[in-house]
């Protein structure tokens, strides 16, 4: 416990939109120093990228197991030319341009996370939680117009990987 | 013509003769499949046109997101490739060229924690390469059509330059060679008549 106190009081707070204060790799080495072996395992294995529901924080489990469950209706319901029905994201998220969209996904995790972690200050769950919005703050930082349009240049390159028949 | 020696015979006549008629009938063939080519030429680069234009306002109506293609999470060059131009050989304007059917691209399956804004893009950037795939199909065919015009245009002006006034020139000459030759034969047998005529009289 105290580890943990002492863990969450040295990380720098955090908050969407702002520039990541620590990176991922940094957490890790100061979680990695700070809690047991079995908890360092359990945040390991936590990534809300992966979509990993084996956490053992039910909150967090049940979280991204309907989040990976949400985002598959999504894409059912878009092969089958129909309205999604999402079980836990509300539908009002899905609107706009496909930035908006994963902007708005990604502000409707955050506040998710937030209700997970409300009252369980210097518990595991903090810490997990911790990791999970670090990897949405890094994630909304990396969405850049011009890197963008460079990635998208260099896939739609007409001199790439075209093999004529 | 200069350097060229002409036969002044009735069969050197006659076979030029018949050069100047093919090349009359041959020269105006010629003449309109260069129009024809350049047409189908003029009309390929409005296509490519309308195509770019068509790539242009995708990209443009994409601008609005392409900011999340940068996402951290995913390399999207791992989704998808093109593998194979699909084409099939058909006949412009005479010429035997490539056109472009489609385009065989290598997509990875999306898993559910992939990130939404994957399944968008990649629509897109099929599009986007579809329509690149055409262009560069209708460029080639353009390069072999204007190579094509290029022999066209080379023959129309040896019809017209060289042939035809060749065979005209060597058709007029041989023919003043031809009634020299006989009136000069006329003449000596005159002459050859009034000395017998004379020596007669003697």
């Amino acid at each position: 416990m105290s580890n943990m106190v002492y863990l969450m009081t040295s990380l720098p707070s955090l908050s969407l939109g702002q520039v990541p204060p620590i990176t991922i790799d940094e957490f890790n080495d100061d979680a990695k120093r700070q809690l047991s072996v079995r908890h360092y395992k359990k945040l390991q294995s936590v990534d809300i990228q992966k979509l990993n529901a084996q956490v053992g924080v039910e909150s967090i489990s049940t979280f991204l197991k309907k989040l990976k469950e949400d985002l598959s209706e999504v894409r059912e319901a878009k092969a089958q030319n129909r309205q999604a029905k999402p079980e836990r994201m509300p539908s009002s998220v899905l609107r706009g341009n496909p930035l908006e969209r994963e902007m708005n996904i990604i502000q409707w995790q955050w506040e998710e996370l937030q209700d997970i972690e409300a009252g369980k200050t210097f518990t595991l769950t903090e810490v997990l939680v911790y990791k999970l919005k670090l990897q949405l703050i890094e994630r909304l930082y990396s969405f850049d117009e011009n890197k963008g349009a460079e990635v998208l240049a260099s896939v739609v390159n007409p001199e790439k990987n075209m093999e004529r028949k | 013509m200069a350097g060229i020696k002409i036969k002044y015979t009735k069969t050197e006549r006659a076979r030029q003769k018949k050069i100047l008629k093919v090349s009359e009938r041959m020269l105006p063939l010629f003449e309109a499949m260069e129009k024809s080519l350049m047409a189908t030429i003029n009309t390929i680069s409005d296509r490519i046109e309308q195509l770019r234009e068509e790539i242009e306002k995708n990209r443009k109506a994409a601008e609005a997101w392409t900011a999340v293609m940068s996402d951290s999470w995913v390399n999207i060059n791992e989704f998808i490739s093109v593998n194979k131009i699909i084409t099939k050989t058909i006949d412009v304007a005479g010429v035997r060229v490539q056109q472009y059917v489609k385009v065989d691209f290598n997509v990875m399956p999306i898993n559910d924690d992939t990130p939404l804004w994957v399944d968008d893009a990649i629509e897109l950037m099929q599009e986007q390469l579809q329509l690149l795939a055409e262009i560069e199909c209708l460029k080639e065919q353009i390069d072999l059509l204007e190579e094509e015009l290029l022999d066209v245009r080379a023959r129309v002006k040896l019809f017209e330059n060289r042939r035809i006034p060749n065979a005209k020139l060597a058709i007029r000459k041989i023919g003043q060679k031809l009634q020299d030759d006989e009136r000069l034969t006329i003449a000596t047998a005159k002459v050859v008549k009034t000395s017998k005529q004379r020596e007669g009289k003697i």
